[in-house]
């Protein structure tokens, strides 16, 4: 790596070694030509100007020691010299332009040149702060030929006779430092003996000094002074939009701020690191973080995850309507390939979550083909929210093929299924039958075996690794081996039915028609904690992945939020009009996500409750379930269809962001 | 108590510096080395950095030298922030080029904290500016035609519309 071997040469202070001092070191040069111009002047008295001017020796020394600099600085000494003869003749009148009969005597030239010529150096050297190309643009823009010095004007060289000395001058000036320290020779040292000696170095050294020290106090590229993977670490560290900016600084700039390395980073910092890392006992909903796989396009997929964003912040989303089932949908739950519903109908419908979003299996007695969809939406309602800005109807899939063959009647749910839940190996469902069935995914959803302990409907069900909790109208709360089967415990207390159940680690909370939340813990079978509404029965109720936020849903309308260890009411989410029958919490996102009875879908923002998103009239009945996940909200609804809300719907590269 | 055990190291620029071992071996390339050579009691160069450089370096290793071994996991806590704590930041109140170099110094010497401060310590002076405020900070000139400049604008901005 060539730039880590310039750590060693570097010496402090006087150490700015970029392309922005190496303009300045040239100035020296050229500046002692300039004099030498202006000194011709004083016609015949040039050479003893020159004579007394400072020691020549030491200026040569200082001229070699810059060696690859000589041939343009010598070439524009020579030049000035064949200038000094052209315009000699011309050079008195010259002067009678300024009055100046004193120029003429050398005390006074002696003098005065070198005041002037620090005052429009200092000038110069600040604009040439700035950049190199203004030091370019300021000494001759539109010049031919030179000038020379001129009472208090600088002189000025045409812009072609300087035209790259900036670049050469940077490049020879390292090539030189390299040289110098090899040689052991301090050539600060050097130069700042010669300034010494010219009886005006210390103005100049003054001036040098002043500047190298601006200049290392203010501006290095890091790009070209730091490896590559260094600076890619650096770049790592930034937020989207400052990479972003990174990559319109230069074109190097640009070149390392788009590897796919630093967006990879970037883009999972700034979409992923919410991902809970607490127990949970949910499937864990797809991030939309995309594959790791080789030559992924990370900053597209931020672009992507950054318009999706945008979506759901502005509510726009397509709604596609599942159209199958015959009665109310109760539930549902989705993956990023599928998506399976429950319904009055008796039957448990698996559908594939991509386009054409086809019905792939029917899980049930033989369904009755259902025929036109008929309306799918309120329009009347949606007016006061956000509408889909898109709707798509699939024609439902013809039940013949797709149906599983019914041997044995009791392999099935004999009534209305009201609850689901399903990971990578099995699916339970509750149903009006008393009993849950446990399914498994990998073959084919073949009934595994049936739960049966409750003395009336099953209303809600959830697992993990090791429990089955589900939930009855009988009041009771059944907790079974996920693995056997055997009923484990019972947890009683409640005095209504039991609506709905979440479990995380030992803890499970649920909530009931009595009004009541309860907070339990398994391994002792007792409740720990109520969690009260303020008036009426209880619907639904949510866990954050922490364990330490409970959201609550019911008959008050309201979202309930409390903290699960202390057991107060944090907030009380407002909005719905009607019962509040289900509840999401989709953490990674900030989002809460909740259906109602007055037909609407809304969103909360979990960090603040505010309500984000209202999205009344998707269907034209109760909303019966909701789950979302980074792109989209899937609900279900009593007009027995599912509406998929999908906020990434006709995004491109969409896809990418798939798990 | 018996002494600390020391160590000399020599700077690039031939000057000799005294450190506490423990410190020294903040520095993976000099805990190493100490380990396959076992502790010969002669100066161990430190041919990368500078007297001033490797100085500071020092001071830092030495304010850090209790600090708890790295994780490891380090895509996950580290990366999460550019927070920097007070001392660190202190620290690094000094010019570009001297940042720079304890960068280059700490990269060289394996010393993982420092040179995670250091690049923290130059995103946050890239952090929500600007092109152009980041073009000033380092005096980098702008070398796209307007054109490549439209072109990764527009690449950026692009949201969805259809």
């Amino acid at each position: 790596m060539t730039r880590r071997t310039s750590l060693p040469m570097k010496t402090r202070p006087r150490t700015a070694t970029t392309a922005s001092i190496q303009p300045v070191r040239a100035e020296h040069p050229i500046w002692d030509d300039g004099l030498a111009l202006n000194a011709i002047k004083a016609e015949g008295q040039v050479l003893d100007e020159m004579d007394h001017f400072p020691d020549p020796a030491p200026r040569r020394r200082a001229a070699k020691s810059f060696s690859n600099l000589r041939h343009p600085v010598d070439g524009l000494r020579a030049l000035g010299r064949r200038l000094s003869v052209t315009l000699r003749h011309k050079s008195s009148k010259h002067n009678l332009h300024h009055n100046h009969e004193e120029t003429h005597q050398f005390d006074h030239a002696h003098h005065h040149v070198p005041h002037f010529r620090n005052t429009w150096c200092s000038v110069n050297r600040r604009a040439s702060l700035s950049s190199v190309s203004d030091l370019d643009g300021s000494c001759a823009p539109t010049v031919s030929m030179p000038v020379p010095a001129n009472g208090i004007q600088p002189p000025v060289f045409p812009s072609g006779m300087y035209a790259g000395a900036a670049a050469r001058a940077a490049a020879a000036a390292q090539n030189e430092m390299v040289r110098a320290e090899r040689d052991g020779l301090k050539f600060s040292e050097a130069r700042l003996a010669h300034d010494a000696e010219s009886g005006i170095g210390i103005d100049l050294r003054d001036r040098s000094e002043l500047s190298d020290a601006e200049l290392a106090v203010l501006r290095l590229d890091p790009v070209s002074s730091l490896p590559p993977e260094i600076m890619s670490e650096v770049l790592s560290f930034l937020d989207p939009q400052s990479l972003m900016n990174a990559e319109l600084v230069s074109r190097t700039w640009s070149e390392q701020a788009s590897s796919r390395h630093i967006w990879k980073q970037v883009f999972r910092r700034a979409y992923g690191s919410q991902r809970p890392s607490g127990v949970s006992s949910k499937k864990k909903q797809s991030a939309g973080l995309g594959k790791s796989i080789p030559n992924q396009d990370w900053k597209r997929m931020f672009l992507v995850r950054r318009a999706l964003e945008h979506r759901w912040s502005e509510g726009k989303a397509a709604a596609i309507y599942l159209h199958g089932h015959t009665d109310s949908v109760y539930c549902a739950q989705f993956d990023e390939n599928k998506i399976i519903t429950g319904s009055r109908d008796r039957t448990i419908r698996v559908w594939d979550a991509h386009y054409p979003w086809p019905c792939r299996k029917i899980i049930g007695p033989p369904p009755a083909d259902v025929s036109g969809i008929g309306p799918v939406n309120n329009t009347a309602q949606q007016s006061s929210g956000k509408p889909p800005f898109l709707t798509i109807c699939p024609p439902p899939t013809q039940s013949a093929g797709i149906t599983t063959p019914v041997d044995q009647a009791s392999d099935y749910h004999s009534a209305s299924i009201l609850c689901l839940q399903f990971d990578e190996d099995i699916m339970v469902t509750g149903s009006s039958d008393y009993s849950c069935i446990v399914w498994d995914i990998k073959n084919d959803y073949k009934p595994i075996r049936r739960l049966e302990g409750h003395t009336s409907g099953v209303l809600d069900v959830c697992f993990d690794d090791r429990y089955i909790i589900s939930c009855s109208k009988d009041t009771n709360i059944c907790v079974w081996d996920r693995h056997t089967g055997e009923l484990i415990k019972k947890l009683l207390g409640h005095r209504g039915p039991v609506n709905a159940v979440q479990l995380r680690g030992d803890l499970v909370v649920s909530a009931s028609g009595d009004g009541v939340a309860k907070l339990w813990n398994i391994t002792s079978g007792l409740c720990v904690k109520e969690f009260p509404s303020k008036d009426r029965g209880l619907a639904c109720v949510e866990f954050s992945d922490d364990a330490r936020t409970i959201l609550t849903g019911g008959n008050d309308k309201v979202i309930y939020q409390f903290d699960a260890n202390t057991g107060d009411m944090v907030n009380e989410l407002t909005g719905h009009v009607g019962l509040v029958r289900s509840l999401h919490l989709d953490s990674m996102n900030k989002r809460i996500v909740s259906g109602s009875y007055d037909m609407s879908v809304k969103v909360f923002d979990s960090q603040n409750g505010e309500l984000s998103i209202d999205l009344p009239g998707w269907t034209t009945s109760w909303m019966l379930s909701v789950k979302s996940d980074y792109r989209r909200i899937v609900a279900t609804s009593q007009d027995s269809r599912a509406v998929i809300m999908d906020f990434g719907y006709g995004l491109d590269g969409i896809e990418l962001l798939e798990e | 108590m018996a002494a600390t055990p020391t160590l000399i190291l020599t700077s690039s620029d031939g000057v000799d510096i005294t450190v506490d071992r423990d410190v020294a071996e903040r520095s993976l390339l000099i805990k190493n080395m100490l380990e396959d050579l076992g502790e010969t009691g002669e100066a161990i160069p430190i041919p990368n950095v500078n007297e001033a450089v490797l100085k500071k370096v020092i001071e830092w290793c030495t304010h850090h030298k209790s600090d708890p071994p790295s994780t490891g996991d380090d895509d996950d806590s580290r990366r999460k922030t550019t927070d920097i704590d007070e001392w660190d930041q202190k620290f690094m109140q000094v010019d570009q080029e001297m940042l720079f170099e304890i960068i280059l110094a700490a990269n060289y010497l394996d010393i993982k904290g420092l040179l995670d401060v250091g690049c923290k310590t130059v995103a946050n002076m890239i952090k929500g500016k600007s092109p152009e405020e980041i073009r000033k900070t380092f005096n980098i000139q702008n070398d796209f035609t307007p054109e490549e400049e439209d072109q990764i604008r527009r690449e950026n901005e692009w949201a969805e519309d259809r």
